[in-house]
Protein backbone atom coordinates (compact mmCIF):
# COMPACT_ATOMS: atom_id res chain seq x y z
CA UNK A 1 0.00 0.00 0.00
CA UNK A 2 1.10 3.10 -0.63
CA UNK A 3 1.43 6.24 2.12
CA UNK A 4 -1.17 8.36 0.30
CA UNK A 5 -3.59 5.66 0.16
CA UNK A 6 -3.81 5.91 4.02
CA UNK A 7 -4.68 9.40 3.58
CA UNK A 8 -7.81 8.49 1.29
CA UNK A 9 -8.86 5.53 4.12
CA UNK A 10 -8.96 8.16 6.47
CA UNK A 11 -10.80 10.37 4.71
CA UNK A 12 -13.33 8.21 4.17
CA UNK A 13 -13.35 7.12 7.80
CA UNK A 14 -12.91 10.44 9.81
CA UNK A 15 -13.01 13.39 7.48
CA UNK A 16 -13.51 15.51 9.82
CA UNK A 17 -9.80 14.73 11.56
CA UNK A 18 -7.31 17.36 11.50
CA UNK A 19 -4.60 15.55 9.74
CA UNK A 20 -1.96 18.91 9.64
CA UNK A 21 -1.32 22.08 11.23
CA UNK A 22 0.68 24.62 10.95
CA UNK A 23 0.89 28.38 12.34
CA UNK A 24 -3.09 29.06 12.63
CA UNK A 25 -3.98 26.96 9.75
CA UNK A 26 -5.05 23.14 9.94
CA UNK A 27 -6.38 20.74 6.92
CA UNK A 28 -8.84 17.88 7.53
CA UNK A 29 -8.23 14.60 6.43
CA UNK A 30 -10.88 14.75 3.86
CA UNK A 31 -9.55 18.44 2.76
CA UNK A 32 -5.91 16.75 2.70
CA UNK A 33 -7.17 14.14 0.65
CA UNK A 34 -9.12 16.34 -2.18
CA UNK A 35 -5.89 18.83 -2.66
CA UNK A 36 -3.97 15.64 -3.03
CA UNK A 37 -5.70 14.82 -5.87
CA UNK A 38 -6.06 17.91 -7.09
CA UNK A 39 -2.33 18.54 -7.57
CA UNK A 40 -1.99 14.65 -8.44
CA UNK A 41 -4.37 15.31 -11.74
CA UNK A 42 -1.34 16.95 -14.20
CA UNK A 43 1.17 13.99 -13.28
CA UNK A 44 -1.43 11.15 -13.97
CA UNK A 45 -0.36 10.84 -17.86
CA UNK A 46 3.46 10.72 -16.43
CA UNK A 47 4.49 6.54 -16.53
CA UNK A 48 6.66 6.13 -13.10
CA UNK A 49 8.69 9.08 -13.98
CA UNK A 50 11.23 11.20 -11.43
CA UNK A 51 9.68 14.26 -9.94
CA UNK A 52 11.70 16.72 -8.14
CA UNK A 53 9.74 19.02 -5.44
CA UNK A 54 10.84 22.18 -4.11
CA UNK A 55 9.02 23.20 -1.53
CA UNK A 56 9.98 25.21 2.37
CA UNK A 57 8.51 23.17 4.98
CA UNK A 58 4.83 23.07 5.86
CA UNK A 59 1.39 21.58 4.68
CA UNK A 60 2.11 22.40 1.09
CA UNK A 61 5.39 19.92 0.69
CA UNK A 62 3.54 17.64 2.32
CA UNK A 63 0.94 17.82 -0.13
CA UNK A 64 3.15 17.88 -2.96
CA UNK A 65 5.10 14.76 -2.03
CA UNK A 66 1.44 12.92 -1.66
CA UNK A 67 0.47 13.94 -5.05
CA UNK A 68 3.47 12.46 -6.84
CA UNK A 69 2.67 9.59 -4.88
CA UNK A 70 -0.85 8.99 -5.81
CA UNK A 71 0.25 9.90 -9.25
CA UNK A 72 2.47 6.75 -9.04
CA UNK A 73 5.18 8.43 -10.09
CA UNK A 74 9.05 9.03 -8.15
CA UNK A 75 9.18 11.78 -5.63
CA UNK A 76 12.71 13.28 -5.18
CA UNK A 77 12.60 16.05 -2.50
CA UNK A 78 15.18 18.87 -2.73
CA UNK A 79 16.66 20.00 0.94
CA UNK A 80 15.79 23.77 0.51
CA UNK A 81 18.42 24.74 3.12
CA UNK A 82 21.18 23.75 0.77
CA UNK A 83 22.61 26.71 -1.16
CA UNK A 84 21.89 26.68 -4.87
CA UNK A 85 24.51 24.85 -5.88
CA UNK A 86 24.20 21.84 -3.79
CA UNK A 87 20.57 21.70 -4.91
CA UNK A 88 21.99 21.79 -8.61
CA UNK A 89 24.78 18.72 -7.64
CA UNK A 90 21.84 16.76 -6.77
CA UNK A 91 19.61 17.47 -9.82
CA UNK A 92 22.53 16.67 -12.05
CA UNK A 93 22.75 13.01 -10.52
CA UNK A 94 19.21 12.60 -10.16
CA UNK A 95 18.80 13.02 -13.87
CA UNK A 96 15.31 14.39 -13.24
CA UNK A 97 12.95 16.13 -16.33
CA UNK A 98 10.24 17.18 -13.99
CA UNK A 99 9.45 19.23 -11.49
CA UNK A 100 6.76 20.53 -9.02
CA UNK A 101 7.35 23.36 -7.13
CA UNK A 102 5.67 25.85 -4.52
CA UNK A 103 5.04 29.47 -6.15
CA UNK A 104 7.10 30.91 -2.75
CA UNK A 105 10.44 28.73 -4.10
CA UNK A 106 9.57 29.70 -7.86
CA UNK A 107 10.16 32.92 -6.85
CA UNK A 108 12.91 32.78 -4.73
CA UNK A 109 15.19 30.62 -7.00
CA UNK A 110 14.23 32.79 -10.09
CA UNK A 111 13.06 31.07 -13.97
CA UNK A 112 17.04 30.19 -14.79
CA UNK A 113 17.06 27.76 -12.45
CA UNK A 114 14.03 26.04 -13.89
CA UNK A 115 15.30 25.84 -17.51
CA UNK A 116 16.78 22.31 -17.16
CA UNK A 117 13.61 20.81 -16.72
CA UNK A 118 10.65 19.61 -19.67
CA UNK A 119 8.03 19.84 -16.60
CA UNK A 120 7.36 22.67 -14.20
CA UNK A 121 4.31 22.60 -12.31
CA UNK A 122 4.20 25.63 -10.00
CA UNK A 123 1.54 25.34 -7.04
CA UNK A 124 -0.05 28.14 -5.23
CA UNK A 125 -1.24 28.42 -1.62
CA UNK A 126 -4.71 27.66 -2.62
CA UNK A 127 -3.93 24.58 -4.96
CA UNK A 128 -4.12 26.26 -8.01
CA UNK A 129 -1.91 25.01 -10.65
CA UNK A 130 0.67 26.76 -13.20
CA UNK A 131 1.37 24.45 -15.63
CA UNK A 132 4.36 26.19 -16.84
CA UNK A 133 5.54 23.55 -19.64
CA UNK A 134 4.92 19.67 -20.03
CA UNK A 135 6.84 16.70 -21.44
CA UNK A 136 6.37 13.68 -20.73
CA UNK A 137 9.24 11.20 -21.52
CA UNK A 138 9.37 7.75 -20.68
CA UNK A 139 12.01 6.84 -17.99
CA UNK A 140 13.39 3.28 -16.56
CA UNK A 141 13.01 2.96 -13.66
CA UNK A 142 13.61 0.46 -10.69
CA UNK A 143 9.73 -1.02 -11.07
CA UNK A 144 9.39 -0.22 -7.11
CA UNK A 145 10.91 3.15 -6.89
CA UNK A 146 8.64 5.47 -5.16
CA UNK A 147 10.95 8.10 -3.49
CA UNK A 148 14.51 9.14 -3.28
CA UNK A 149 16.28 10.78 -1.03
CA UNK A 150 19.53 12.82 -0.81
CA UNK A 151 22.35 11.64 2.04
CA UNK A 152 24.17 14.91 3.35
CA UNK A 153 26.91 15.53 1.32
CA UNK A 154 26.44 19.18 1.03
CA UNK A 155 30.07 19.18 -0.83
CA UNK A 156 31.15 16.10 -2.58
CA UNK A 157 28.55 13.56 -5.22
CA UNK A 158 25.45 13.46 -3.47
CA UNK A 159 23.85 9.79 -2.98
CA UNK A 160 19.94 9.08 -3.90
CA UNK A 161 18.84 6.58 -1.75
CA UNK A 162 16.48 4.62 -3.14
CA UNK A 163 13.03 3.23 -1.26
CA UNK A 164 10.16 1.95 -2.01
CA UNK A 165 6.61 1.88 -0.57
CA UNK A 166 7.42 -1.21 1.07
CA UNK A 167 10.41 0.30 2.77
CA UNK A 168 8.35 3.55 3.60
CA UNK A 169 5.34 1.71 5.03
CA UNK A 170 7.73 -0.95 6.84
CA UNK A 171 9.49 1.61 8.68
CA UNK A 172 6.76 3.98 10.05
CA UNK A 173 4.88 0.64 11.19
CA UNK A 174 7.95 -0.41 13.27
CA UNK A 175 7.73 3.19 14.24
CA UNK A 176 4.00 3.37 15.48
CA UNK A 177 4.58 0.51 17.59
CA UNK A 178 8.20 1.41 19.66
CA UNK A 179 6.36 5.06 20.23
CA UNK A 180 3.17 3.70 19.97
CA UNK A 181 1.20 6.10 18.19
CA UNK A 182 -2.37 6.26 17.37
CA UNK A 183 -4.83 8.87 16.02
CA UNK A 184 -5.10 10.78 18.96
CA UNK A 185 -1.33 11.44 19.14
CA UNK A 186 -0.06 14.90 17.52
CA UNK A 187 3.26 14.39 16.45
CA UNK A 188 6.00 17.80 16.42
CA UNK A 189 7.55 18.20 13.17
CA UNK A 190 9.96 20.80 13.88
CA UNK A 191 13.15 19.59 12.04
CA UNK A 192 13.17 19.08 8.07
CA UNK A 193 10.83 16.81 6.50
CA UNK A 194 12.90 16.40 3.42
CA UNK A 195 15.40 14.20 5.01
CA UNK A 196 14.75 10.74 6.57
CA UNK A 197 14.09 11.75 9.98
CA UNK A 198 11.10 14.25 8.87
CA UNK A 199 10.11 11.97 6.26
CA UNK A 200 9.76 9.17 8.93
CA UNK A 201 7.78 11.76 11.10
CA UNK A 202 5.13 12.30 8.35
CA UNK A 203 4.28 8.92 7.19
CA UNK A 204 4.05 7.42 11.01
CA UNK A 205 1.39 9.67 12.23
CA UNK A 206 -0.31 9.40 9.08
CA UNK A 207 -0.63 6.14 9.08
CA UNK A 208 -1.94 6.26 12.41
CA UNK A 209 -4.42 8.79 11.52
CA UNK A 210 -3.12 11.30 13.89
CA UNK A 211 -2.18 14.68 13.37
CA UNK A 212 1.22 16.26 12.77
CA UNK A 213 2.02 20.25 13.86
CA UNK A 214 4.44 21.60 11.28
CA UNK A 215 7.22 24.37 12.52
CA UNK A 216 10.61 25.04 12.68
CA UNK A 217 13.24 25.93 14.55
CA UNK A 218 13.78 28.97 13.86
CA UNK A 219 11.77 30.95 16.58
CA UNK A 220 11.75 29.89 19.96
CA UNK A 221 8.95 31.63 21.21
CA UNK A 222 7.40 30.25 18.26
CA UNK A 223 8.87 26.45 19.07
CA UNK A 224 7.85 26.57 22.38
CA UNK A 225 4.18 27.80 21.78
CA UNK A 226 3.94 24.93 19.57
CA UNK A 227 5.09 22.22 21.81
CA UNK A 228 2.50 23.74 24.20
CA UNK A 229 -0.41 23.24 21.87
CA UNK A 230 -1.16 19.70 22.72
CA UNK A 231 1.82 17.66 21.19
CA UNK A 232 1.89 14.72 22.29
CA UNK A 233 5.30 13.48 20.70
CA UNK A 234 7.99 15.22 19.59
CA UNK A 235 11.00 14.93 17.50
CA UNK A 236 14.30 16.54 17.49
CA UNK A 237 18.10 15.80 16.98
CA UNK A 238 20.34 16.26 19.54
CA UNK A 239 20.67 20.15 18.82
CA UNK A 240 16.93 20.34 19.32
CA UNK A 241 17.26 19.62 22.19
CA UNK A 242 20.54 21.34 23.23
CA UNK A 243 18.89 24.19 22.15
CA UNK A 244 15.99 24.22 23.79
CA UNK A 245 17.52 23.51 27.21
CA UNK A 246 18.82 27.31 27.08
CA UNK A 247 15.60 28.10 28.19
CA UNK A 248 14.43 25.94 31.18
CA UNK A 249 11.49 27.74 32.23
CA UNK A 250 9.45 27.25 28.84
CA UNK A 251 10.78 23.82 28.46
CA UNK A 252 9.28 23.10 31.57
CA UNK A 253 6.15 25.19 31.09
CA UNK A 254 6.03 23.79 27.25
CA UNK A 255 6.71 19.79 27.37
CA UNK A 256 3.80 19.24 31.01
CA UNK A 257 1.60 17.67 28.70
CA UNK A 258 3.93 16.03 26.26
CA UNK A 259 4.24 12.03 26.22
CA UNK A 260 7.37 10.80 24.46
CA UNK A 261 10.49 13.12 23.62
CA UNK A 262 12.04 11.18 20.87
CA UNK A 263 15.58 11.97 18.78
CA UNK A 264 17.32 10.59 16.22
CA UNK A 265 20.03 11.69 14.36
CA UNK A 266 22.82 11.60 16.59
CA UNK A 267 23.40 10.28 19.64
CA UNK A 268 21.91 11.97 22.86
CA UNK A 269 24.49 11.92 25.83
CA UNK A 270 24.26 11.81 29.39
CA UNK A 271 24.00 15.84 30.05
CA UNK A 272 21.13 16.24 27.69
CA UNK A 273 19.15 13.45 29.13
CA UNK A 274 19.55 14.37 32.54
CA UNK A 275 19.28 18.07 31.76
CA UNK A 276 15.34 17.29 30.17
CA UNK A 277 14.48 15.00 32.79
CA UNK A 278 15.51 17.46 35.79
CA UNK A 279 12.83 19.92 33.75
CA UNK A 280 10.33 17.06 32.57
CA UNK A 281 10.32 14.20 34.95
CA UNK A 282 7.99 12.34 33.82
CA UNK A 283 8.52 12.84 30.28
CA UNK A 284 9.80 9.69 28.35
CA UNK A 285 12.65 10.17 26.69
CA UNK A 286 13.28 8.11 23.09
CA UNK A 287 16.28 7.98 21.47
CA UNK A 288 16.48 6.29 18.00
CA UNK A 289 18.96 5.43 15.90
CA UNK A 290 19.01 5.04 11.73
CA UNK A 291 19.80 5.65 8.56
CA UNK A 292 18.16 6.90 5.15
CA UNK A 293 19.36 3.54 3.81
CA UNK A 294 17.11 2.31 6.38
CA UNK A 295 14.21 4.36 5.40
CA UNK A 296 14.88 5.78 8.48
CA UNK A 297 14.64 4.38 12.17
CA UNK A 298 16.92 1.17 12.53
CA UNK A 299 17.21 0.76 16.17
CA UNK A 300 15.38 2.48 19.71
CA UNK A 301 16.36 2.42 23.14
CA UNK A 302 13.17 2.09 25.61
CA UNK A 303 12.89 5.32 27.59
CA UNK A 304 12.95 3.19 30.88
CA UNK A 305 17.06 2.55 29.83
CA UNK A 306 17.72 5.98 29.27
CA UNK A 307 19.35 6.34 32.00
CA UNK A 308 21.40 3.17 32.52
CA UNK A 309 22.17 2.77 28.41
CA UNK A 310 22.02 6.40 27.11
CA UNK A 311 25.67 5.42 25.25
CA UNK A 312 24.12 2.33 23.53
CA UNK A 313 21.61 2.47 20.20
CA UNK A 314 19.52 -0.25 22.41
CA UNK A 315 18.07 -2.53 20.54
CA UNK A 316 15.94 -3.28 16.76
CA UNK A 317 13.37 -1.85 15.98
CA UNK A 318 10.41 -4.83 15.27
CA UNK A 319 10.83 -5.89 11.97
CA UNK A 320 14.45 -5.20 11.61
CA UNK A 321 17.49 -7.51 12.47
CA UNK A 322 20.48 -6.18 13.66
CA UNK A 323 23.98 -8.23 13.72
CA UNK A 324 27.74 -7.48 14.40
CA UNK A 325 29.60 -8.86 11.56
CA UNK A 326 33.74 -9.06 11.29
CA UNK A 327 35.66 -8.06 7.78
CA UNK A 328 34.64 -11.80 6.64
CA UNK A 329 30.63 -11.44 7.12
CA UNK A 330 30.52 -13.70 9.97
CA UNK A 331 28.52 -12.71 13.26
CA UNK A 332 31.14 -12.15 15.75
CA UNK A 333 30.46 -12.53 19.81
CA UNK A 334 29.43 -9.82 22.14
CA UNK A 335 32.20 -7.06 23.34
CA UNK A 336 34.11 -7.91 20.17
CA UNK A 337 34.17 -4.86 17.91
CA UNK A 338 32.57 -5.27 14.12
CA UNK A 339 30.51 -3.28 11.77
CA UNK A 340 26.77 -3.02 12.11
CA UNK A 341 24.48 -5.11 9.99
CA UNK A 342 21.09 -4.54 9.50
CA UNK A 343 18.08 -6.20 7.23
CA UNK A 344 14.45 -5.62 7.01
CA UNK A 345 11.72 -4.49 4.63
CA UNK A 346 13.19 -1.03 5.35
CA UNK A 347 16.32 -1.45 4.06
CA UNK A 348 16.69 0.48 0.56
CA UNK A 349 16.39 -0.76 -2.62
CA UNK A 350 19.94 0.58 -3.65
CA UNK A 351 21.26 3.99 -4.51
CA UNK A 352 20.01 5.73 -7.42
CA UNK A 353 22.12 4.94 -11.02
CA UNK A 354 24.70 3.64 -8.88
CA UNK A 355 25.19 0.04 -8.72
CA UNK A 356 28.63 -0.33 -7.94
CA UNK A 357 28.06 1.95 -4.26
CA UNK A 358 24.63 -0.33 -3.86
CA UNK A 359 26.65 -3.18 -4.12
CA UNK A 360 29.08 -2.01 -1.69
CA UNK A 361 26.45 -1.04 0.76
CA UNK A 362 24.52 -4.42 0.44
CA UNK A 363 26.10 -7.52 0.35
CA UNK A 364 23.73 -10.96 0.83
CA UNK A 365 20.75 -8.99 1.37
CA UNK A 366 22.41 -7.31 4.59
CA UNK A 367 23.20 -3.20 4.63
CA UNK A 368 26.42 -2.60 5.49
CA UNK A 369 26.29 0.57 7.64
CA UNK A 370 29.47 1.66 7.32
CA UNK A 371 29.37 2.27 11.51
CA UNK A 372 31.51 0.02 14.39
CA UNK A 373 29.56 -1.20 16.94
CA UNK A 374 29.74 -3.97 19.93
CA UNK A 375 27.10 -6.36 21.05
CA UNK A 376 26.74 -6.12 24.75
CA UNK A 377 25.58 -9.25 26.85
CA UNK A 378 22.13 -8.10 26.78
CA UNK A 379 22.09 -7.56 23.25
CA UNK A 380 21.61 -3.79 23.18
CA UNK A 381 24.50 -2.53 20.76
CA UNK A 382 27.21 0.38 21.50
CA UNK A 383 28.26 2.52 18.28
CA UNK A 384 32.20 2.56 17.67
CA UNK A 385 32.47 5.35 15.26
CA UNK A 386 32.21 5.17 11.52
CA UNK A 387 34.36 2.29 9.92
CA UNK A 388 35.15 5.38 7.36
CA UNK A 389 37.10 7.15 10.44
CA UNK A 390 39.56 4.90 11.90
CA UNK A 391 42.80 6.40 11.52
CA UNK A 392 45.63 4.49 10.38
CA UNK A 393 49.31 5.53 12.68
CA UNK A 394 52.11 4.20 11.79
CA UNK A 395 50.91 0.37 10.95
CA UNK A 396 48.34 0.67 13.61
CA UNK A 397 44.30 1.34 13.10
CA UNK A 398 43.62 3.34 15.51
CA UNK A 399 39.68 3.93 16.55
CA UNK A 400 39.77 7.82 17.66
CA UNK A 401 36.16 6.61 19.17
CA UNK A 402 38.12 4.72 21.77
CA UNK A 403 40.60 6.65 22.86
CA UNK A 404 37.98 10.07 23.29
CA UNK A 405 36.11 7.43 25.38
CA UNK A 406 39.74 5.99 27.50
CA UNK A 407 40.52 9.75 28.23
CA UNK A 408 37.15 11.14 29.10
CA UNK A 409 36.58 8.37 31.98
CA UNK A 410 39.55 8.53 33.17
CA UNK A 411 40.05 12.63 32.88
CA UNK A 412 38.49 15.76 34.66
CA UNK A 413 36.96 16.60 31.16
CA UNK A 414 33.87 17.08 29.68
CA UNK A 415 34.53 16.18 26.23
CA UNK A 416 37.35 14.76 24.01
CA UNK A 417 37.85 14.88 20.25
CA UNK A 418 40.51 13.02 18.63
CA UNK A 419 42.13 14.95 15.51
CA UNK A 420 43.68 12.88 13.01
CA UNK A 421 47.28 15.40 11.89
CA UNK A 422 49.82 14.81 9.66
CA UNK A 423 52.97 13.32 11.19
CA UNK A 424 56.56 13.13 9.66
CA UNK A 425 57.70 9.47 10.35
CA UNK A 426 54.32 7.60 11.41
CA UNK A 427 52.38 9.33 8.06
CA UNK A 428 49.62 10.50 10.70
CA UNK A 429 49.90 11.61 14.87
CA UNK A 430 46.80 12.68 16.86
CA UNK A 431 46.52 16.01 18.57
CA UNK A 432 43.55 16.54 21.41
CA UNK A 433 41.09 18.88 21.19
CA UNK A 434 38.88 19.08 24.62
CA UNK A 435 36.07 20.50 26.15
CA UNK A 436 37.26 21.58 29.79
CA UNK A 437 35.43 21.82 33.59
CA UNK A 438 36.15 23.05 35.91
CA UNK A 439 39.76 20.82 37.51
CA UNK A 440 40.78 20.38 33.40
CA UNK A 441 44.62 20.41 33.21
CA UNK A 442 46.26 19.74 29.92
CA UNK A 443 49.27 18.92 31.85
CA UNK A 444 47.52 16.16 33.40
CA UNK A 445 45.98 15.11 30.64
CA UNK A 446 49.64 14.72 28.79
CA UNK A 447 50.63 12.66 31.63
CA UNK A 448 47.71 10.13 31.54
CA UNK A 449 48.19 9.95 27.88
CA UNK A 450 52.15 9.26 28.14
CA UNK A 451 51.16 7.00 31.02
CA UNK A 452 48.18 4.78 29.63
CA UNK A 453 48.75 4.95 25.88
CA UNK A 454 51.03 3.75 23.58
CA UNK A 455 53.23 6.36 22.90
CA UNK A 456 52.41 6.77 19.08
CA UNK A 457 49.01 7.73 20.70
CA UNK A 458 50.46 10.39 22.24
CA UNK A 459 48.93 13.73 21.49
CA UNK A 460 51.00 16.24 19.96
CA UNK A 461 49.08 19.10 21.84
CA UNK A 462 45.99 19.29 23.52
CA UNK A 463 43.68 22.64 22.69
CA UNK A 464 40.63 23.28 24.66
CA UNK A 465 37.52 24.14 22.57
CA UNK A 466 33.67 25.40 24.40
CA UNK A 467 31.52 23.79 22.04
CA UNK A 468 30.73 20.57 20.25
CA UNK A 469 32.87 20.53 16.84
CA UNK A 470 29.31 19.38 14.78
CA UNK A 471 29.10 18.88 10.51
CA UNK A 472 26.13 21.29 9.46
CA UNK A 473 24.08 18.35 9.81
CA UNK A 474 24.97 18.29 13.52
CA UNK A 475 26.64 15.34 13.82
CA UNK A 476 30.84 14.29 14.61
CA UNK A 477 32.73 12.85 12.78
CA UNK A 478 36.85 13.04 11.78
CA UNK A 479 35.57 15.78 9.04
CA UNK A 480 33.61 17.86 11.35
CA UNK A 481 36.63 17.41 13.94
CA UNK A 482 39.46 18.32 11.38
CA UNK A 483 36.88 21.51 9.89
CA UNK A 484 36.68 22.85 14.00
CA UNK A 485 40.46 22.08 14.70
CA UNK A 486 41.46 24.32 11.39
CA UNK A 487 39.11 27.12 12.60
CA UNK A 488 41.21 26.70 16.22
CA UNK A 489 44.38 26.43 14.31
CA UNK A 490 43.45 29.76 12.30
CA UNK A 491 42.55 31.44 15.07
CA UNK A 492 44.76 31.09 17.19
CA UNK B 1 18.71 53.56 13.38
CA UNK B 2 21.08 52.81 10.30
CA UNK B 3 23.82 51.91 12.62
CA UNK B 4 22.18 49.27 14.42
CA UNK B 5 21.28 47.69 10.68
CA UNK B 6 24.66 48.11 9.54
CA UNK B 7 26.56 46.22 12.36
CA UNK B 8 23.86 43.12 11.56
CA UNK B 9 24.43 43.59 8.11
CA UNK B 10 28.27 43.46 8.85
CA UNK B 11 27.88 40.52 10.94
CA UNK B 12 26.01 38.52 8.36
CA UNK B 13 28.53 39.31 6.39
CA UNK B 14 31.54 38.19 7.99
CA UNK B 15 30.04 35.54 9.28
CA UNK B 16 29.48 34.33 5.42
CA UNK B 17 25.81 34.21 6.55
CA UNK B 18 25.32 35.75 2.95
CA UNK B 19 27.55 36.64 -0.31
CA UNK B 20 29.11 40.28 -0.24
CA UNK B 21 27.05 41.35 -3.18
CA UNK B 22 23.40 40.02 -2.22
CA UNK B 23 20.71 42.64 -1.20
CA UNK B 24 18.91 42.80 1.72
CA UNK B 25 15.73 44.68 1.99
CA UNK B 26 14.89 46.27 5.51
CA UNK B 27 11.83 43.45 5.92
CA UNK B 28 13.14 40.65 3.38
CA UNK B 29 12.34 37.48 5.78
CA UNK B 30 15.75 36.34 6.98
CA UNK B 31 14.83 33.02 6.95
CA UNK B 32 12.69 32.44 3.69
CA UNK B 33 15.58 34.23 1.76
CA UNK B 34 17.79 31.53 3.36
CA UNK B 35 20.15 34.08 5.20
CA UNK B 36 19.90 32.04 8.02
CA UNK B 37 19.04 28.80 9.83
CA UNK B 38 18.20 28.33 13.28
CA UNK B 39 21.62 27.79 14.92
CA UNK B 40 22.85 31.28 13.10
CA UNK B 41 19.81 33.16 14.81
CA UNK B 42 21.16 31.88 17.95
CA UNK B 43 24.64 33.01 17.28
CA UNK B 44 23.20 36.23 15.74
CA UNK B 45 21.20 37.00 19.18
CA UNK B 46 24.49 36.00 21.63
CA UNK B 47 26.38 38.45 19.26
CA UNK B 48 23.44 41.58 19.80
CA UNK B 49 23.19 40.87 23.12
CA UNK B 50 26.81 41.12 23.87
CA UNK B 51 27.10 44.08 21.45
CA UNK B 52 24.43 45.75 23.11
CA UNK B 53 24.65 44.90 26.68
CA UNK B 54 20.96 43.76 26.49
CA UNK B 55 19.18 40.96 27.33
CA UNK B 56 16.98 39.41 24.76
CA UNK B 57 13.32 37.51 26.52
CA UNK B 58 12.74 34.66 25.08
CA UNK B 59 9.08 35.65 24.37
CA UNK B 60 10.96 38.28 21.79
CA UNK B 61 12.09 35.43 19.80
CA UNK B 62 9.11 35.53 17.61
CA UNK B 63 9.83 35.77 13.72
CA UNK B 64 8.14 39.62 14.23
CA UNK B 65 11.37 40.73 16.13
CA UNK B 66 13.74 38.48 14.55
CA UNK B 67 13.31 37.86 10.68
CA UNK B 68 14.34 41.05 9.33
CA UNK B 69 16.46 43.69 9.47
CA UNK B 70 13.70 46.19 10.44
CA UNK B 71 12.97 43.29 13.07
CA UNK B 72 15.46 43.89 14.75
CA UNK B 73 16.54 47.01 14.74
CA UNK B 74 13.03 48.04 16.05
CA UNK B 75 14.14 45.14 18.90
CA UNK B 76 17.90 46.17 19.97
CA UNK B 77 16.30 50.20 20.09
CA UNK B 78 13.29 48.80 22.46
CA UNK B 79 15.50 47.02 24.84
CA UNK B 80 18.51 49.23 24.67
CA UNK B 81 16.40 51.90 26.09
Amino acid sequence: MRIDAYITEYARKTPQNIALEEGKNSISYGCLDRDINIIASPLMDFKHCRFAILAETGIQYIKLLMAVYRSANIAIPLPIEFPKFSLELILDAANVNNIIVTDTQYSRFGENFFERFGTVIVVSNDTSLNILRKKIESETNNPELRLVMYTSGTTGTPKGVMLSDRNLVANAESIIEVLCITSKDKGALVISPHHAFGNSIIDSHIMAGGSIRIGNMNFIDSVFNLIGSGVSIFYGVPSTYRILLRYPDRFKKSFTNVRTAASAGGGMDRGIVKDILDLAPDLKILPMYGQTEATARLAYLPSEDVDKFVDTIGKSIPGVTLEVFDSECRSVEPNITGELVARGDNILLGYLDDEIATKKRIINGWLHTGDLAQKLPNGYIRLLGRKDDLIKIGDHRVNPREIERHIEENNKVSKVFVVPVPHELMGTAISLMVIPIEGTETDDLFAFCRKSLPGYLCPREILLIDHLPLSENGKISNRSIIEEYKHVKASV
Amino acid sequence: MEQIKNVIVDYLKANSFMDKGTNLEDNDSLTQKGVIDSIGLLELMDYISEKYSIEIPEEMLTPENFDSLQGITNMVKKLAK
